[in-house]
């Protein structure tokens, strides 16, 4: 009797010890953020966790268009604009006062080679920066550049903090809506919402199988992307957690060296195009969470191009196109196709493969760890590959990314394109007087890499999230940020009442 | 003995250093540059080289295995290139927890191992044997992966009794060591049978029997005592992995151990961090295999260490 009910004391204490119970909200993610110095993040996690706890001179409205943040601007000519700081987000988080001085320490800081901020390829267009008093500052660049405003997105940090060598990375001091409770382990980090000190905890969980049952124990309360589509649905299906989906902008893709002797062809790309039946991955593998692409931006970008024709598949046309180009049975098209050894881009590879073997192109499916694959990429050393550009916003990625002086080291022109038209219109778009004629040239350039097929784009995969009840005011962005934590809450009464309901 | 020691210490200065010194020169041969995961391709080739200056990465390569060899020694291994934090801070933290679920899992093991491998030699042939060794089966056939999960379902989803992952929440360390401990214990109690089955056979034991010990008496005392060696063989080898991470079970419950720490800094080449972890984890194999071979001599005094 006495050991019965020492045994059940124990097993009660067990789940006591072990019941979740938090006034915090905790987000479960899959990488965690490395670096908390915008300087320097260059990982998503840490990218948007920056966004939280700094504040930034530019940021976007829903079609990408630049729009005032912490100042608004004004272009005197094209290569000098003038920013004016507004009243909002003026306070660092211990109290002192962001004035333009701490603006242009920041920029000078990241120009400073020194400093080896990665940001400063980006911003190689600024000459000087001058501030006329503590709410207005002039950049001077050193080339026309029409989308410059939209590269000011870095958190501002304090002067002071710069010069005293504050390590930033660890000990972040913004002027954004949370500050910075704790960071007890890499893998988990606190922050306070400024207004209300609501606390969000960022928990890493590597495994997605792990984040969905952390989920519906309640450990977690919220889980945003990451997570195989087969998961998703199934959380869909569970009481007391609710999933929402929103259009992502997401661009995946697939990528050719367009120096091979196969894939350099452009009859062997189209016919790849072809082969591939999108709608039936989106379908079945994304379980429709995901959106047919034509181009790098999505139709609704203010430089995107809404009436481009979406590629259909057509084996008939693939294998005359492959035909054409002196393939046959006796002499099949063989493609070595790289991607990551991330499990869903390696189910995508095969499903790829299987989907080009209808029409006889035979598929060598590599996949290698992300630092070896990211190097074979960048040094051209593949024939096929996939990839996925993430948080594309600034149409600046067409030159980065197409244009004949953006070979790597110094650039994404990864597939080698060189293309005479396609870099005169990049041109010209840098340098057009306004954003309608920038949006023009960027949608006829859109057509035209469509139409030499630099890349077969695949698809926009949606944004989604998994929350338990009790969680409310979070809604989803297009490229994925956390801003909407800034009007989170959590109602523990509904949420313990749920579990009331299920225990019944 | 003392010679003895001096011989095995030595022996292990050189394991160490050649291991390490492979893995250096490994890392920096695969493909994938530190420098271009970090800054990207937006990067300028004067950023990149700004960045490989600072970072040290311009030397030769000599040098930089010069500058990693005086750091062990002064036990300054360097700057993390993605935390940039101190190596040796990150090892600090993550050091106790591999070190928490090791010795966890080890006593799951034992704990599981001992009686069941005493009972299946005890009663060869019966169901107890049989079903002891359909459980080693088992244990040893069932992925961490797999098993972890499962766990997971019944005793943190099903019955609440232990948290999902992390290693905070009281209790935390259970499921994972259950989860690593019964692959251990699989093959432990599969080796402490057969040990004892062997010595059953042997006339000392038959003597024992005679004097009138009992079954228990003549099992413990003196059939245990003499099949310890292979055991303490196996044990020091598997402690050996236990202390240099265990990266599925790790990377299954969000346990931050050194072994998941090794496998992202290998994703991202952040070459301080993995230097630093394969030191650990051969410094760990190779105490622990010296602790070994000293303990054989306390167990079977026949056994003179440093005597040809």
């Amino acid at each position: 009797m006495v050991k019965g009910r020492f045994i059940l004391f124990c097993c009660v204490l067990l789940t006591a010890c072990s019941t979740p119970d938090s006034d915090s909200i905790r987000f479960g993610l899959a990488s965690a953020p490395t670096n908390l110095d915008p300087r320097f993040a260059t990982d998503a996690a840490s990218e948007r966790i920056n966004r939280l706890l700094y504040n930034r001179l530019v940021d976007f409205d829903e079609h990408a268009r630049p729009r005032p943040a912490l100042a608004s601007w004004e272009r005197l000519n094209d290569r000098h604009y003038r920013f004016r700081l507004g009243t909002a987000g003026r306070r660092f988080h211990d109290g002192s006062r962001l004035d333009a001085a701490d603006v242009a320490a920041t920029y000078r800081s990241v120009l400073d080679p020194a400093t080896a901020s990665p940001q400063r390829g980006t911003l190689a267009m600024i000459e000087h920066i001058e501030v006329l008093d503590r709410d207005t500052l002039d950049f001077f660049l050193n080339r026309a550049d029409a989308l410059f405003p939209g590269f000011l997105t870095i958190g501002i940090l304090p002067a002071a903090g710069i010069e005293a060598g504050r390590a930033f990375h660890h000990q972040p001091m913004g002027s954004g809506p949370f500050r910075l409770r704790s960071w007890p382990a890499p893998g988990r980090l606190e922050l306070e919402r400024t207004r209300d000190r609501q606390i969000i905890v960022f928990e890493q969980v590597h495994d997605p199988t792990m984040r969905v049952l952390k989920l519906l124990r309640g450990e977690v309360d919220i889980l945003q992307n990451d997570l195989p589509p087969e998961l998703l649905h199934y959380l869909a299906g569970k009481k007391g957690i609710y999933v929402r989906t929103h259009r992502g902008s997401n661009f995946s893709y697939l990528g050719f060296q367009l120096q091979d002797r196969d894939t350099g062809k452009e009859d062997v790309r189209r016919a790849i195009a072809l082969a591939i039946d999108r709608r039936a991955i989106i379908r079945y593998v994304f379980r429709g969470a995901a959106r047919p692409a034509s181009a790098l931006l999505v139709p609704e970008h203010w430089a995107g191009n809404p009436h481009l024709d979406s590629i259909e598949t057509d084996l008939d046309r693939a294998r005359t196109l492959l035909a054409r180009a002196g393939y046959d049975a006796d002499h099949p098209l063989h493609i070595r196709y790289k991607t990551s050894s991330d499990p869903f881009r390696v189910r995508i590879a095969t499903i790829l493969q299987q989907q080009l073997g209808r029409v006889g192109i035979l598929v060598d499916v590599q996949s290698y760890d992300w630092g070896t694959f990211y190097a074979d990429i960048k040094a051209g050393r593949f024939q096929l590959y996939s990839l996925t550009w993430v948080g594309i916003k600034s149409p600046d990625i067409f030159r980065y990314a197409f244009h004949s002086d953006s070979l790597p080291p110094g650039g994404a022109n990864r597939g080698r394109l060189q293309d005479a038209r396609i870099d005169r219109m990049i041109e010209q778009a840098m340098v057009a007087k306004d954003t309608q004629q920038q949006a023009k040239i960027y949608a006829a350039l859109q057509a035209r890499l469509l139409e030499q097929l630099v890349y077969v784009p695949l698809w926009y995969e949606d944004q989604y999230l998994a929350a338990r009840d009790g969680i409310s005011g979070y809604s989803l962005a297009t490229d994925g940020n956390y801003d909407a934590l800034q009007s989170i809450s959590k109602n523990r009464y509904t949420i313990a009442q749920r579990g009331l309901q299920d225990a019944r | 003995m003392p010679a003895y020691l001096i011989s095995r210490l030595w022996m292990a200065v050189w394991v160490i250093f050649g291991v390490t010194s492979l893995v250096f020169f490994l890392i920096h041969w695969v493909p994938g540059d530190p420098v271009e995961v970090m800054l990207g391709e937006s990067a300028s080739a004067f950023d990149r080289e700004s960045l490989r200056q600072a970072l040290g990465l311009d030397q030769p390569i000599l040098a930089q295995w010069g500058s990693f060899l005086a750091g062990v020694f002064t036990l300054d291994m360097g700057v993390s290139l993605f935390h940039q934090q101190p190596v040796m801070a990150l090892l600090n933290a993550r050091y106790p927890a591999t070190l928490e679920l090791a010795a966890a899992a080890f006593l799951i093991a034992i704990v599981i191992a001992l009686p069941l491998g005493l009972m299946a030699a005890a009663r060869q042939g019966s169901r107890r044997d049989f079903a002891a060794m359909g459980f080693s089966l088992l244990g040893v056939s069932i992925p961490n992966f797999w098993l972890g999960p499962l766990l997971v379902l019944v005793f943190a989803l099903g019955l609440g009794w232990f948290p999902v992952s992390g290693r905070e929440a009281a209790g935390a360390v259970v499921l994972p060591a259950i989860t690593l401990g019964t692959s251990l214990a699989a093959i432990l109690s599969r080796m402490v049978r057969s040990s004892l089955l062997e010595v059953l056979g042997e006339d000392f034991i038959r003597t024992a029997r005679a004097k009138g010990l009992s079954a228990r008496q003549v099992l413990v005392r003196h059939a245990l005592r003499n099949a310890w060696l292979p055991i303490l063989t196996l044990l020091g080898m598997q402690a050996g992995a236990l202390l240099g991470g265990a990266v599925i079970t790790e990377t299954v419950f969000n346990w931050p151990g050194i072994g998941s720490l090794l496998v992202e800094s290998i994703q991202r080449r952040d070459y301080p961090v993995v230097q630093a972890c394969v030191l650990m984890i051969s410094l760990a194999y190779v105490t622990i295999n010296l602790l070994t071979d000293l303990l054989y001599a306390w167990v079977d005094p026949r056994i003179r260490l440093g005597q040809r």
